[in-house]
């Protein structure tokens, strides 16, 4: 029995050490199909990871809100809610543990140098820690957030602020409103994984006051809870139309009743779901994914595996002949079918081995690049839970397997009789060049389609950060946290100051900027129009379109020349901030508003607008609607992502904004942008400065597109190179049984130019048809892609000709030399000997 | 028709020098049947590869039809060929993927005809081997005797002004192997110049002059009478 394994071995080896070009395509092309599956079974692993380790993640959720668009219908889920909800869903469940509301704060914190700098600071209910168990290092967790005052650190945070763990009952100093004042340290806990969708590592305690100013419509944080042991999410859930009516208060407005619930719905998200649940997420640095990118991802690396199983097949059968012979003399000398099937099978199982072991050379190469490449820590483990030597075990057998069956079977299935009889292509039955055929034409329409998506891809993130948004795009830089007290109250001094840095040709503030992740809206109820609608509610200095580049269509912008054209109201006290709004709400204010903002009103176009008089509510119900008198229309402009719909959008004078626009002209901007810095710093040196060019946050807004676009490309190429490896190897194997019959074309006359034709035509054949397949399938995949973007390009025809055209051109290339070398064979070594 | 005189053919690897031909002398006139006959490895079809020009001689001269031939590039030996030369092989050498008729017109696919007229031609030269029939048929599907006839017939579609047969009879029985043997011999009575390879000497009494071979020389000639 060994004897006889021995003897398999022995004859596997010989033939693939006998036929190197068809060793190295079968081997080689596998090891790319399989390093492709092993790093995308990393990815998919990692990416369905997110915040396993929890302890009790099970019974962790998070309170997601689904707002739907009265006027369009369309749903969006966001990971941040309503604050207020936290109280109410822990009185009426009895299935909820326990339950945290969480605000994200951007506060000015003293470094170690006593430098201010920006943090993120999640301030949240003393709860927190028993539902998020993150391994606490220092402190108590129980008590963690027991005091006011308390800050709960990660260790990167201690270790960068003291240099040290042992850091409980230290102090770091805040800076708020000018005023200093302190935090005190008491706990720390261990750095969350990068695959964790809870984003802080630095954790206070919510202050009663933010919670009674964050009621309902206000939604600025998240809410966590755990269920008790046993308790169902889906009973909570099928609970919350109720609760909504039962606590969610009803206003009313411009003679209405109206609720957040008519527009919001509640849903539970177990935490492990979070990253993949596609909601907004809270924290915009937080990686975003959704479970149709894992599975267009793990679909195109079955197919490339596939593929490389296609060429093992192709190959195997194409080569039966030579094969042939063997069989017929183990069958004579006793071997019976099934062991001829074991014999095949093995080998096909040692090449698939073989081909494992390259393979995972090939993913610890190229993991680094790609980890770093996907913003991910992903990590090759072989042993334990999360090794990779189960499954990629796994896989070889069910590859081994899947690619060796139908050689085996139909290697095994010669008669010696007829093989050793005659000559050799009567021992291939027809229809197995046909078999090829399809796989070659399968293989093709693959690579095809992926480069035609490719194409696509890349051409739409090109479109989306080239096409005119409605504003100049160059030559802008932004500074956010302009906002902050200290800076706010010298807003025009700053204004003044910025203008004269050299090379600054323009400058405003406002409450919206480019790359912006946060909205700003109101309800606004057109005279004479049933429903309200709504509508992007940002301030704007009477600059900002100027300096932005933004084309008025009618009417004027605003300006300080006019009392009417000032929302300005005092920020000092509480008391000064409502008289400022109420006096505003009787006064009237005039405002700029885009076309869509005049069309969404009910204005035919830009002129009929100007003049007219619609209501917002601006402050709250119990101030009253504000009257707004429209004197300017200005084109949109796109200041998010093209794959969001553009915004209707009103820009009135709030004298007070939260970012900085400046507009450049300089053959050196970051000589403008550090004069910029220099002004900020020396009117308001505890206030951070944040700033940067547009044109670099934008790009970020679509650094995500752009990965997804070169993995795809890289798939592309991947599939290409071992769709071509195959027709390599068919090519040889097709010019050597085709020997005879091009000897015979050549006796008669045929030139190399004519067996060159003759050959090209064959294998193109394959590629054409293989167009007809792919086209169809990426146009469908690229139609539903691109709906995602509201700004996007034409799907024509270029990329999908382009992407055939190549694969033709690559298919010959491929080829070419295996053609010219049997188109100029002198024809008697052919036709001399059978 | 062909003329050669001196011709030797040598084959060298880098350890071993084969002579193949070795000094040929040869006359062949219009209307000819030559036989060339000899053991195995006595340069037989080496001699006849060498007159259809898909070997060329490593000295000596050939002149075929009035013109030097020894020594011209390959594509004008093609050239040559294609105008002049039809070829019949042992094993028939038909392309297994192609029809009957489809392997008789390759012979005219890389000449310049209209395919009106190489439609007639194949059609033609089907009837006068007796194939016609079989025209759809695959070569897989015919007889050994049979498929020799096609290999005839795409031998004389071109017109060729002579043709060479290698062991034309060499894998059909005795039946069938007359029956081409026949059909040769009409041909040649009909006017073409034919030169045949065999090992039957049944076979070569039915051409005018055999060719008797040994080691790559000529042994003796001798003409039957007629």
């Amino acid at each position: 029995m060994l004897k006889m394994w021995g003897n398999y071995l022995t004859v596997a080896t010989r033939a693939l050490m006998r036929h190197k070009v068809y060793a190295f395509i079968n081997i080689f092309g596998l090891a790319l199909g399989l390093a492709a599956c092993l790093l995308i079974f990393l990815y998919v692993r990692y990416e369905t990871g997110y915040d396993r380790w929890l302890p009790d993640a099970g019974r962790v959720y998070q309170v997601q809100t689904l707002y739907t668009d009265p006027e369009t219908g369309a749903r969006t889920r966001q990971e941040a809610t309503e604050g207020a909800a936290a109280e109410s869903l822990a009185k009426e469940f009895p299935q909820i543990e326990s339950i945290a509301r969480a605000d994200s704060d951007r506060v000015v914190l003293l470094d170690r140098d006593g430098a201010a700098a920006n943090a993120e600071l999640l301030l949240a209910d003393p709860t927190l820690f028993s539902i998020l168990q993150v391994p606490f290092l220092r402190g108590d967790r129980g008590r963690a957030l027991a005091e006011a005052d308390s800050l709960v650190l990660s260790r990167r945070q201690a270790m960068r602020r003291f240099g040290t763990l042992d850091v409980l009952g230290r102090t770091v100093t805040g800076i708020r409103s000018g005023e200093k004042y302190a935090l005190r340290v008491t706990g720390v806990f261990e750095d969350l994984p990068r695959n964790s969708q809870l984003g802080f590592d630095l954790v206070s305690r919510i202050r009663e006051s933010d919670k009674a100013d964050c009621g309902w419509g206000c939604i600025n944080g998240v809410v966590y809870l755990k269920l008790r042991p046993g308790a169902s999410a889906a009973a909570v859930e099928a609970g919350l139309p109720g609760w909504e009516k039962r606590n969610i208060p009803r206003t009313t407005v411009d003679g209405k009743t109206v609720s957040e619930g008519d527009a919001f719905d509640w849903t539970l998200v177990n935490v492990r779901d979070v990253h993949l649940s596609g909601a907004e997420p809270m924290w915009d640095d937080r990686p975003e994914n959704d479970r149709r990118t894992i599975a267009t991802f793990s679909i195109v690396a079955l197919l490339i595996l596939a593929m490389a199983c296609v060429n093992f097949v192709n190959l195997s059968t194409a080569r039966a002949s030579q094969r042939a012979r063997e069989v017929a003399l183990r069958k004579v000398l006793g071997a019976d079918r099934r062991q001829l099937i074991v014999q095949f099978l093995g080998e096909s199982l040692l090449l698939t081995a073989l081909a494992m072991l390259i393979a995972v050379a090939l993913a610890e190469l190229t993991l680094p690049w790609l980890a770093a490449f996907l913003q991910s820590d992903l990590r090759m483990t072989y042993w334990g839970a999360g090794g990779i030597v189960l499954p990629a075990l796994l896989l070889v057998a069910v590859v081994g397997l899947a690619g060796g069956l139908y050689p085996a079977l139909y290697l095994s299935r010669f008669q010696p009789g007829a093989v050793l009889r005659a000559n050799r292509s009567a021992a291939e039955p027809t229809g197995s060049g046909r078999l090829r055929n399809l796989l070659v034409i399968a293989q093709f329409a693959v690579s095809i389609a992926l480069m035609a998506c490719t194409a696509v891809v890349y051409s739409q993130t090109h479109y989306a950060q080239t096409v005119d948004p409605g504003y100049q795009r160059q030559g802008l830089i932004q500074a956010t946290g302009f906002n902050r007290s200290v800076i706010a109250r010298q807003t025009d001094t700053v204004l003044a100051e910025v203008a004269k840095v050299p090379g600054v040709t323009a400058v405003a503030g406002a409450n919206i900027r480019v790359a912006s992740g946060q909205t700003l809206n109101v309800r606004v109820s057109v005279p004479g129009r049933g429903d309200s609608v709504t509508i992007g509610w940002y301030g704007a200095h009477p600059d900002f379109l100027e300096t932005m580049g933004i084309r008025l269509l009618a009417g004027r912008a605003l300006s300080r020349r006019f009392a009417n054209d000032s929302a300005a109201l005092p920020i000092d006290t509480p008391q000064a901030g409502e008289a400022g709004m109420r006096s505003l709400v009787a006064r009237g204010l005039n405002v700029v508003v885009n076309a869509l903002a005049a069309k969404q009103m009910g204005f035919a176009d830009p002129a009929a607008a100007i003049g007219k008089q619609v209501k917002a509510n601006a402050f709250g119900s119990e101030y009253g609607l504000l009257p707004l008198t429209i004197v300017g229309v200005v084109q949109d402009s796109r200041f998010r992502s093209a794959r969001e719909p553009l915004e209707p959008m009103i820009f009135y004078d709030s004298a007070y904004f939260s970012n900085l626009v400046v507009r450049y002209d300089s053959p050196d901007p970051r000589g403008v942008l550090a004069g910029v810095e220099r002004v900020w710093k020396r009117l308001a040196p505890d206030v951070p400065f944040a700033g940067d060019f547009a044109d670099a946050q934008l790009a970020q807004l679509y650094a995500q597109d752009e990965a997804r676009g070169t993995t795809f490309a890289g798939f592309a190429l991947l599939a290409v190179v071992i769709a071509c490896l195959g027709l390599f190897g068919l090519a040889a194997f097709t010019a050597e049984r085709r020997t005879k019959e091009i000897g015979i074309r050549k006796v008669f006359g045929a030139r190399v130019p004519d067996i060159l034709r003759l050959l090209a035509w064959q294998f193109s054949k394959p590629v054409m048809i293989a167009n007809l397949v792919a086209w169809p399938l990426a146009w469908w995949a690229m139609r539903d892609w691109l709906n995602g973007f509201d700004s996007r390009v034409d799907l024509g025809p270029a990329p999908f000709v382009a992407a055939g055209a190549l694969a033709l051109a690559i298919a010959l290339g491929t080829i070419s030399g295996h053609a010219l070398r049997v188109a100029r064979l002198n024809p008697i070594h052919a036709l001399r000997y059978e | 028709m062909l003329s050669m005189r001196e011709l030797s053919r040598v084959y060298r690897t880098d350890t071993v020098e084969t002579t193949a031909l070795d000094g040929i002398d040869l006359e062949i006139a219009d209307g000819e049947f030559v036989a060339i006959m000899g053991p195995s490895g006595c340069g037989k079809s080496t001699l006849l590869n060498v007159i259809g020009m898909l070997d060329s001689p490593t000295s000596g001269s050939y002149v075929f039809d009035g013109r030097e031939v020894a020594g011209l590039p390959e594509a004008k030996l093609a050239d040559v060929r294609k105008h002049n030369i039809g070829f019949i092989f042992q094993s028939f050498n038909l392309v297994d993927e192609l029809s009957v008729r489809e392997n008789v017109e390759l012979a005219l696919l890389y000449h310049d005809v209209a395919a009106a007229e190489r439609r007639r031609r194949v059609e033609e030269v089907m009837d006068r081997v007796g194939i016609a029939h079989r025209a759809k048929h695959r070569p897989s599907q015919l007889s050994g005797g049979q498929q020799q006839r096609v290999a005839v017939a795409r031998a004389l579609v071109g017109n060729p002004k002579l043709i060479l047969a290698d062991e034309p009879t060499g894998n059909l029985d005795t039946q069938h192997g007359e029956e081409v043997m026949k059909m040769l011999q009409q041909l040649n009575r009909e006017g073409s110049t034919i030169v045949m390879v065999t090992h039957s000497p049944s076979h070569a009494d039915y051409a005018g002059r055999v060719v008797n071979m040994l080691d790559g020389k000529i042994l003796i000639e001798r003409r039957r009478a007629a």
